[in-house]
């Protein structure tokens, strides 16, 4: 069995190797051949109704760029109550497992906000993105987000905060927020590209 | 009145900083990029506060420990959006004074301010006889659900800033140049 061989840790191991191997991917020839395969996707991305919506009236995208930024505002305050929690910055006298667990249901729904207004931005410019390399740092950035989140973070999170290296786990918050401020900073690229 | 407001904000449009702030490039996007980063610290703690008041995040927190521990990240992160929007509008003053969208937050903003202040003063009123409860009385509440809903307008308004529809340069309806404090015959856009 995997699991006992790589003892505890398997599942991290497995998901930073995916984050890597998703790199090494991003960064060398090996994307040319899919990226001229989802053309197509993004062509179709933009027929749909989303896409129909999202480019002919400007209002209904402005303002689901504004859930947007909603959805963000709202991730960033869990991941730096969160975070900050951990770091001992914020909400020093109320125990970690509460501030992590509670932050964590409110994330849950701002991820989905964020995702689900992404969707429709992504339908009403599918071209331009297609062919903008930070939309993609962007994407590469919020699928290590999840990943690191749900198989990394979280299940460490899970145990007995106390019975955790204090430094494993500052270095798992740090970690955590300079994730998701590379997926803001690189979203908020994005606006001034192309 | 427009063409006193018009009138001051080509004159911060002539100050040489102004136009080497809205003509830098990479110092003008870095000024945008960190008042809407800084959203994250400012309203995500805010936003934060208020669901716990409505008994939808942390409701087995303490309100009064929410409130008084996650303020001072909070206003931190107001007062870099504040320094931010007043550079954001010193670049581009005329454009941004006649913007409805502008105006409109610009008036929000006072509405959000008042809000807060009542709302904390309501709270500290009365903190003690709910504070482990985990939804607050209907008044914070109601006070919650305004926070909540002003600021989203603030940040679609402040979305909205960057489109064009309702510019002066352009023929509006009257009411609109009424609104915008569009002046006959300007010359600056």
């Amino acid at each position: 069995m995997p699991t006992s061989i790589l003892g505890p840790y398997f599942r991290t191991i497995v998901t930073v190797a995916v984050i890597a191997a998703a790199l090494v991917f991003s960064f060398t020839y090996a994307r040319d051949g899919v990226y001229v395969e989802i053309q197509p996707l993004f062509e179709w991305m933009e027929t749909t109704w989303f896409g129909y919506v999202g480019k002919t009236w400007g209002a209904a995208f402005a303002t689901i760029q504004a859930g947007h930024l909603i959805g963000l505002a709202v991730l960033g305050g869990c991941v730096l109550v969160s975070d900050g929690r951990l770091l001992g910055i914020v909400l020093t006298d109320v125990p970690h497992r509460i501030v992590v667990d509670r932050a964590d249901a409110v994330f849950f729904w701002a991820l989905a906000t964020l995702l689900l207004t992404g969707v429709f931005m992504a339908c009403g410019v599918a071209m331009k993105i297609y062919y903008l390399p930070v939309y993609w740092y962007k994407m590469l950035g919020l699928a290590c987000g999840i990943l690191f989140h749900y198989y990394v973070r979280r299940p460490l999170v899970a145990h007995e905060l106390g019975s955790i290296n204090p430094i494993v786990l500052k270095m798992t918050a740090i970690a955590s927020i300079l994730v998701w401020f590379l997926v803001a900073a690189t979203g908020r690229w994005i606006g001034f590209s192309g | 009145m427009s063409e006193l407001i018009y009138n001051f904000a080509v004159w911060v449009d002539d100050t040489s900083w102004s136009t080497m702030l809205h003509e830098s490039y990479y110092m003008y996007n870095w000024v945008e990029s960190t008042h809407v980063l800084t959203l994250m610290i400012s309203l995500g703690m805010l936003f934060l506060i208020d669901l716990r008041m409505l008994g939808w995040a942390f409701p087995d927190v303490p309100a009064s420990k929410i409130a008084d521990r996650l303020n001072i990240p909070m206003m931190v992160g107001f007062t870099v959006m504040f320094i931010t929007g007043i550079l954001l509008f010193y670049a581009v003053p005329v454009r941004s004074v006649q913007s409805i969208w502008f105006r409109i937050k610009m008036v929000l903003l006072v509405g959000c301010a008042i809000n807060a202040y009542l709302f904390h003063k309501r709270m500290n009123e009365s903190v003690s006889s709910w504070d482990n409860d985990a939804k607050a009385p209907q008044r914070i509440r109601n006070g919650a659900m305004l926070s909540l809903g002003f600021w989203t307008v603030v940040v679609i308004c402040g979305r909205f800033i960057a489109y064009d529809w309702f510019d002066c340069g352009y023929p509006q309806p009257a009411f609109i140049e009424f609104v915008a404090g569009c002046v006959d015959g300007q010359t600056r856009f």
